[in-house]
């Protein structure tokens, strides 16, 4: 589908970001009839989206301590599924108490999943070891909910197929060097292009900042300060498919407390700690360690898996450095948007951040109707119900 | 598909131009096969056999002319034997023999995991023919040789 | 890099001791290609870079990136061999850069972009080519044959997985044939089809037979199987394009009054 003709010329907004959400928001306002141009310095999805574990998220992680995103995570679970259809690995998944201490979770687990309208199916352990053999035979109970596994790379790239169709410009390899500012209104970016080595201004009505734990340095860009924490996190993944179902530990969020499933390999996750510089990750050796440790008392075969990879991923949290959070467990995992001229007086231009790979589309939605509502735009979010392109359409001329 | 983009975009047209190709490969391409560089046996083999190939289609253009010195009668073709009986013509008889016992070895070895029959099996094939024809090179060699 | 473990602590005699020459950070030479449009022809930078044992290619390359020069141009997404994206020659063998020790290519690396598909900028190609090669329509996902005594819950069929390919076009790169037929659909196409007929998933598979029965496509292979041996996935394109083959053959063998199936 092509953008539609109008007479006047439609607002161009320019997205900085090529992660799940910069593809979700360029396809959002594309359906809504905007001009979007969107720019990543890498390849696609080569931030912290392409680098997660790949859980479709039920929020039954959140249910107990975070409702919020627990209940942004089982909306956009279900409609990912529709507009996503041959794209996940839906095999529900298991929370499963391994220890006596996982059982004193177990109650306001079920109550958290409940009021966060979850749906949960309490299994014995000879039910679940049915389901999955390769469980920690000790277990003392399971909880199925709709988890499921997503391909952290190709799932966003069909948002950005069908941006692209539908009209939107993206342009990886280009880096944003600086934005555009004069008398506190943003009105472009300057960019440099990796692919001529040229160097260039573009300008629009306005720009997104969309590059997740990225956000302060582009932010400051522009004179303003987005309460941004870069929390890594290492994941280890294992030769084999240990698991069918994604396998959580029934506790309190720790580390090395999931095991998912994706193609032929087995992903466990994941640690948590704070940095500066998203670009400076470092993978300690005693994190991997502690994957294999946590991650076989869930699967005691874990530990004896053929080492595939360890790496670390960047979850943007926000949350002022200032706060005290050390880890990072204790920030929030929902999104925002800000609108810098409310928050900073800064015209023209827009923040969205935080999040999780699953929730892409619902951060989009929010911020598009912030963008929509500043730039005087009446067009009603259509991502709910458009079933999106295969990725391989992106490549397509 | 994209409309014409807002001005900004520092040199799109080279941008979206198709860039060039690599190619692996001795020479300029199409050279692409002729590089067992780095590759291993199925290449190895797959490469020999075009070689051979080729050798061999010369070989049987070679030996026709040499047939038809027949026609010269026989003072031309003793003046021939007492050329093919030289220790250098033996030694290329012997590489001749390579030749045909490789391209006959390896075709079966095509012609049973080309058509779906073995594929799994390709290299235990290519060592199979590997020994067979060096035994029969070998026994082949000291026949031709062992006349020199 | 991965690290030593951030609590070490110990004295300089015991690191002494129990430092090995493999532990300690050494150096390696990287050539790299480098490529900008406008250029009269590519070049390669070259660069010294401090490696642990489990440095990766890709940890080493971002580091030239990061510290020696920001417009080194470089593709990755997953960083451990599921995406597909992060696919050179190094030192002239295909390989993923997430998953490849530096340890393991000796002293002197050169990293070039895959063969057989345009260069799109440094060691970075352009995968429209790529992907223009495959039938038109190719599912992802297949049954799951892992832990083959589960059960799946009630409400799920089966389990599903991902297929193996990762579409990182190693095998594409690889293949002889394709550094010489620009019209050769080349193994990642080809096994993928073949994937359809073993696990049809709705797709018609008359309709991918006759995409593949074609001087182009299942044909055109040499056999040289250097796209099973490039690929990081088990995919083994080589032996799927041959039982592709088998499966035509056996097709028109059929002889009209025999039974279905027999040959």
């Amino acid at each position: 589908m092509s953008a539609p003709a109008s007479r006047t010329p439609a607002a161009h907004v320019l997205i900085v970001g090529g992660g799940g959400t910069g593809g979700a928001l360029a396809h959002d306002l594309t359906l809504r009839g905007l001009k979007v141009t969107l720019v990543e310095r890498g390849e696609l999805t080569s931030g912290t989206t392409g680098r997660h574990h790949g859980l479709l998220h039920s929020g039954a992680r959140y249910a107990v301590n975070d409702q919020e995103s627990a209940l942004e995570c089982i909306e956009e679970n279900m409609i990912l599924r529709r507009i996503c259809p041959g794209s996940f690995e839906e095999n529900d998944g298991l929370f499963v108490a391994v220890e006596d201490d996982d059982m004193e979770y177990f109650q306001p687990f079920i109550e958290g999943c409940a009021a966060c309208a979850i749906p949960t199916q309490v299994l014995q352990p000879d039910e679940a070891l049915r389901l999955e053999p390769n469980l920690n035979p000790d277990l003392k109970v399971a909880v199925r909910i709709p988890d499921g596994t997503m391909d952290a790379m190709r799932m966003p790239l069909r948002f950005f197929a069908t941006a692209k169709h539908g009209g939107a410009d993206i342009h990886p390899y280009m880096e944003v060097t600086g934005l555009l500012v004069h008398d506190r209104v943003v009105s472009g970016v300057a960019v440099h292009d990796h692919v001529t080595g040229a160097d260039g201004e573009i300008r629009a009505d306005l720009v997104v900042n969309a590059t997740g734990p990225w956000s302060e340095q582009i932010a400051e860009m522009a004179g303003v300060d987005v309460p941004i924490q870069p929390s890594p996190g290492v994941l280890l993944a294992l030769r084999g498919r240990l698991c069918n179902m994604v396998v959580n530990r029934l506790h309190k969020s720790g580390d090395g407390d999931i095991v998912v499933p994706q193609r032929g390999l087995s992903v466990v996750g994941t640690s948590s700690w704070t940095v500066e510089d998203p670009d400076d990750l470092d993978v300690p050796e005693d994190h991997v360690e502690r994957m294999y440790v946590e991650g076989s008392k869930l699967i005691p075969a874990v530990r004896r898996a053929e080492f595939r990879a360890a790496w670390s991923a960047a979850r943007p949290l926000i949350g002022s450095r200032e706060g005290g959070a050390s880890s990072g467990r204790e920030l929030s995992r929902t999104f925002k948007t800000y609108d810098h001229k409310e928050t900073d007086a800064v015209e023209g231009f827009v923040t969205i951040t935080g999040g999780k790979g699953t929730t892409l589309r619902g951060m989009a939605e929010l911020c598009a109707n912030v963008i929509c509502g500043k730039l005087g735009v009446e067009a009603e979010c259509r991502t709910r119900e458009t079933v999106l392109l295969p990725h391989t359409a992106y490549y397509a001329a | 598909m994209s409309s014409s983009p807002p001005s900004g975009v520092p040199r799109l047209e080279e941008r979206k131009a198709r860039g060039p190709v690599r190619r692996k490969g001795i020479g300029p391409a199409p050279s692409g096969w002729l590089d067992p560089r780095g590759r291993a046996i199925g290449s190895w083999a797959f490469a020999v056999n075009r070689v051979t190939g080729l050798g061999l289609v010369f070989y049987l253009y070679l030996h026709l002319a040499v047939l038809s010195l027949l026609l010269g009668g026989e003072s031309s073709w003793n003046d021939f034997l007492e050329l093919a009986t030289t220790t250098v013509f033996l030694l290329l008889d012997v590489l001749l023999l390579f030749g045909i016992l490789f391209h006959a070895l390896n075709g079966v070895r095509v012609a049973l995991v080309g058509s779906g029959i073995v594929p799994h099996r390709q290299k235990a094939l290519f060592w199979a023919g590997t020994v067979i024809g060096t035994i029969a090179l070998v026994y082949g060699a000291i026949h031709i040789l062992g006349d020199a | 890099m991965v690290t030593a473990s951030t609590s070490a602590t110990g004295t300089a005699e015991e690191t002494e001791a129990a430092g090995t020459e493999a532990e300690a950070t050494q150096t390696r030479r990287f050539r790299v290609f480098r490529f900008k449009r406008g250029d009269r022809a590519p070049h390669f930078d070259t660069f010294d870079v401090p490696v642990e044992p489990r440095t990766t290619l890709l940890e080493a390359l971002r580091w030239i990136q990061l510290r020696r020069d920001r417009t080194f141009a470089m593709r990755h997404s997953c960083l451990h061999a599921s995406c597909g994206t992060c696919g050179v020659q190094a030192n002239g063998r295909e390989v993923l850069l997430c998953v490849t020790l530096v340890r393991d290519l000796g002293h002197e690396i050169t990293v070039e972009p895959l063969a057989n598909i345009p260069v799109l900028t440094d060691i970075v190609v352009d995968m429209e080519e790529y992907y223009a090669r495959f039938p038109e329509v190719h599912p992802v996902l297949r049954e799951s044959e892992a832990i083959p005594q589960a059960v799946a819950p009630d409400s799920i069929d089966r389990y599903v997985r991902y297929e193996d390919c990762i579409e990182c076009g190693l095998c594409v790169s690889a293949c002889p044939i394709v550094a010489t037929s620009e019209r050769y659909v080349g193994p990642a196409a080809l096994a993928a089809a073949q994937r359809m007929l073993e696990e049809p998933r709705g797709v018609d598979a008359d309709g991918v037979l006759d995409w593949a029965d074609h001087e182009d496509g299942v044909w055109r292979c040499h056999a040289a199987f250097e796209c099973t041996e490039a690929c990081p996935s088990n995919v083994n394109p080589a032996a799927r394009i041959m039982a592709l083959r088998g499966v035509i053959v056996a097709g028109r063998l059929r002889v009209p009054g025999r039974r279905e199936g027999s040959l």
